[in-house]
């Protein structure tokens, strides 16, 4: 196993460079110099990896530093993990500054979820781009155990592969290989369905639109939380900049379900960017007495409204049934309604499983990779389990000719066809919440 | 006397949280009972089969569903999962966190009588139903509820607290060492729940610093010298095994092409009540060895029915509900002299690698506490020990192991011994 004891995370006033760090320090009992640019920022970020894993004992493993200990930090270190700004003029300055002071068998690894790893690690010298890949997990990592990993043509194999033992024996992740490609594998295949429940949104604005789509797709299809919340949660200013990168940087058979609605920009120009700024697509309001009600933003209107109830019956029948673990009733339920929303639903999981097993067949060396990803960094139903769920591919081919809304969805399944479909690494009943 | 065969069985995920997930105990007896039949190779057809012919039973473990559930009459669940099971002679077995293992010294009875050829042990608990509060209310019922619990935050930790204070007064170790050893029972559970891909605290963070960091935010005292890092958790969960005959284990050896001598059998069982209130139990040891010798009582006479002793368990699991009741059960065992157990903690000899690892599956704390799944759990961990099926936390090469279950503050004591 790697014998990695010192840790270096730049960037760690953000979120994603704070919880790693808390994970390096209690599960890899590694100290870690978590650099930012300021001292207050740095004292801020020990306290959240501290938080995150729930323990003071990893606080004296965690030393808070400035850009004016870099060269010290970065010097003594085994691992660097980057975790800075999402701007390549930034990284490419951070990356020079750490060839000036490595050790050579220093590790160095970004966390970038939309830049090329291959492009970043040009920035390397010969020698450290041997040692330069990728590492891109998921918020919170305490929770959410998925670890992508991307290799650049020039990392050395051997280097890689013990990094993964490391990540999964000793930081306890579940680590899937992606290539080199827009968001990798989970948040393309995550942000796919996503964004186009954010289409979807729009095109039922009549019907209810944002509140309305998630009350089609809720957790009853397989998540945790529905797609509209998660990206209120994820922020629309960070939804916004992924799709756009996959929508620049990929082509593929539905590359047009990564244009992202107008309705969307406005509300950022507004500085609506969701949970974060206390609105976005929702806002949460206090009623004078005492109780508090959840708003959403109507597209039609372009208006805050109370957010309804839409009692559809398809959803009420397959809560029922989950409920009492009647999972093949459930899916019934789903396959035998005759109502638009119903339609709505199928065109959805038939068009995920699309999505994501042709990703996967690109992106990734197994199709299961793509049920890791979905279920350990987004808490969603994988394409396999959903596929076993609702009866085996065959039933995915049916839902699909029913409900082609764009006209490529059945075709796109019948030609992955039904050979590569192998066992679901995860239980689909654990998945499928019996929640509206 | 007739042996009594472990087929198999299952277990759900304890880190599941059935009420978040929308679903209720139906939901949840139906998926360990389609689990269980199919890692024992059964169908409903067999069960209708079986039944016909009067020859299958089953026991339901389970302590206060009426309380987190709302739902008695548990022994007439399993009709409601799966019809196959109209007509089985059912009923429900309670001796409170000991739940599961009455329920499976039921059917071991059954079968030993020559009663029924199958007998199905289920124990079940679905916890997060209700807030934290209530839960420690609920639980309050194991102890002498009017005495003990009755408006008393978490009276359970306080109890076992009182068992840690015991300790400190009877055997007088340093009190540093011994919380450094209770410190190191917990560290020891949650590494060892990392390798059980059904633990509820498999992904969770724990090291012997923080579990010695009592009194702090993120691991506060919650019954007397007991911290959050001593307790096991509130936990959703069900477990079921098949217990056979050994007629049946013949022939079902026979036709899945096993072989009998490698099937896991009961070697023996011991069955001990101790005074139900604590103060009674303390008072009653006063002039004892054992702080709980009821508990030693149950544990030598297993040993005495199977014919063996400590020499040759190569694992146990245990009721650590508590790290204190892990620290105890070290001497009950036989596994070190009573009042030198921080000894046999301290060197290793329960961990993983020492040569009587105590709780591989995690234990309480580490895998979790569903309180009436829990001694069918620890019963299928005895299987998939000896049967070699225990995957990450397989201990190399066991042959026997021993399980001991408590309900209450070491009242209801349970034994058994497996071994092939």
């Amino acid at each position: 196993m790697l014998n990695i004891q010192t840790v270096s995370v730049i960037g760690a006033n953000g979120t994603m460079g704070a919880t790693v760090a808390g994970l390096i320090a209690a599960f890899g009992n590694a100290k870690v110099f978590l650099i930012c640019r300021k001292k207050e920022a740095a004292l801020k970020a020990v306290e959240t990896a501290v938080g995150s894993v729930r323990a003071d004992s990893i606080r004296k493993k965690l030393i808070p530093c400035t850009y004016e200990d870099f060269e010290s930090c970065v010097g003594q270190s085994d691992w660097v993990f980057e975790s800075v700004a999402e701007d390549t003029v930034v990284k490419s300055e951070i990356y020079q500054r750490i060839e000036r002071c490595r050790k050579p068998e220093l590790i160095v690894t970004t966390g970038t979820s939309g830049f090329s790893i291959n492009e970043l690690g040009k920035n390397f010298n010969t020698a450290g781009q041997k040692r330069f890949f990728g590492t891109h997990f998921f918020n919170p990592p305490y929770v959410l155990t998925l670890c992508e990993v991307i290799r650049t043509g020039k990392t050395d194999p051997a280097l890689f592969s013990d990094m993964q033992a490391y990540l999964e024996k000793v930081l306890h992740r579940d680590v899937i290989e992606t290539a080199d490609a827009p968001a990798f594998l989970g948040n393309r295949i995550g942000f796919h369905f996503l964004n186009k429940a954010l289409q979807y949104a729009v095109r039922y604005s009549k019907e209810g639109g944002i509140d309305y789509i998630d009350a089609v797709l809720g957790p009853f299809t397989g998540r945790g939380m529905t797609p509209l919340i998660t990206v209120d949660f994820v922020g629309l200013d960070v939804h916004k900049a992924i799709v756009d990168n996959i929508y620049a940087h990929s082509m593929d058979y539905d590359h047009s379900a990564f244009l992202l609605p107008d309705f969307v920009l406005k509300l950022i120009a507004q500085g609506k960017l969701g949970v974060k700024t206390k609105e976005g697509f929702f806002k949460t309001v206090a009623n004078g007495d005492k109780t508090k009600q959840v708003l959403v933003y109507d597209i039609a209107s372009g208006d805050l409204r109370p957010i309804r109830k839409y009692k559809l019956p398809f959803a009420m029948q397959m809560v029922s049934h989950l409920s009492a673990g009647n999972y093949g009733k459930a899916m019934q339920a789903l396959k035998d309604d005759a109502s638009g929303e119903a339609l709505i639903c199928r065109h959805f999981l038939a068009s995920y499983i699309a999505y994501a097993f042709t990703t996967a067949g690109n992106v990734s060396p197994k199709l299961a990779d793509a049920d890791i990803a979905m279920t350990t960094g987004f808490n969603w139903i994988g394409p396999l389990a959903l596929t076993q769920a609702l009866g085996g591919y065959g039933e995915v081919l049916k839902m699909a000719a029913q409900a082609d809304f764009e006209g490529n969805l059945a075709a796109r399944l019948r030609g992955i066809g039904e050979k590569g479909i192998t066992a679901a690494p995860f239980d689909y009943r654990k998945s499928l919440r019996a929640v509206l | 006397m007739e042996k009594v065969y472990i087929l198999g069985g299952a277990q759900t995920d304890f880190s599941r949280n059935w009420t978040k997930e929308g679903k209720n105990f139906c939901a949840m007896i139906k998926e360990v009972t389609d689990d269980a039949l199919a890692a024992v190779r059964l169908n409903d057809e067999d069960i209708v089969s079986l039944n016909n012919q009067n020859k299958i039973a089953a026991c339901v473990g389970n302590f206060v569903a009426e309380y987190f559930c709302s739902q008695g009459h548990l022994g007439a669940l399993l009709t409601e999962v799966n019809p196959a099971f109209y007509g089985v002679p059912s009923a429900r077995y309670e001796a409170a966190c000991a739940s599961g293992s009455v329920a499976l010294d039921a059917g071991y009875a059954k079968i030993r009588a020559g009663d029924y050829e199958l007998v199905m042990v289920l124990g079940f608990e679905m916890m997060k139903t209700v807030n934290s509060l209530s839960c420690g209310d609920y639980l309050g019922r194991a102890a002498n509820y009017a005495k003990e619990a009755k408006g008393v935050e978490y009276p359970f930790p306080k109890l076992f607290g009182r068992l840690a204070d015991t300790i400190l007064e009877r055997h007088k170790p340093d009190k540093e060492r011994f919380l450094r050893a209770l410190a190191k029972i917990a560290d020891k559970n949650y590494a060892n729940a990392r390798r059980n891909p059904n633990a509820q605290a498999r992904t969770w963070f724990m090291d012997e610093e923080q579990a010695n960091r009592r009194g702090t935010d993120t691991n506060a005292l919650v019954g007397g010298m007991l911290a959050l890092s001593d307790c096991s958790q509130i936990t959703d969960g069900a477990a079921a095994v098949f217990l056979a005959s050994e007629a049946y284990a013949k022939a079902y050896c026979t036709k899945n092409g096993l072989e009998l001598n490698d099937m896991p059998y009961i070697k023996g069982w011991g069955h001990r009540v101790a005074p139900l209130t604590f103060a009674n139990k303390i008072e009653e040891s006063r002039d004892d060895a054992y702080i709980l010798p009821w508990t030693r009582r149950a544990v030598a006479e297993a040993y005495a029915r199977a014919g063996m002793s400590v020499a040759d368990m190569d694992f146990f699991e245990t009721h650590d509900c508590f790290t204190s009741s892990e620290y105890a059960a070290v001497s009950a065992f036989g596994i070190a002299e009573p009042g030198r157990e921080y000894e046999a903690v301290e060197s290793g000899v329960t961990s993983m690698a020492g040569s009587k690892p105590v709780n591989p599956s995690g234990g309480l704390i580490g895998c979790g506490h569903p309180v009436g799944a829990s001694g069918v759990r620890m019963m299928l961990d005895l299987y998939k020990q000896i049967a070699g099926k225990a995957g990450d936390y397989q201990v190399k090469g066991a042959k026997n192991g021993m399980m001991l279950n408590i309900g209450g503050s070491a009242t209801t004591n349970y034994v058994f011994i497996v071994g092939k």
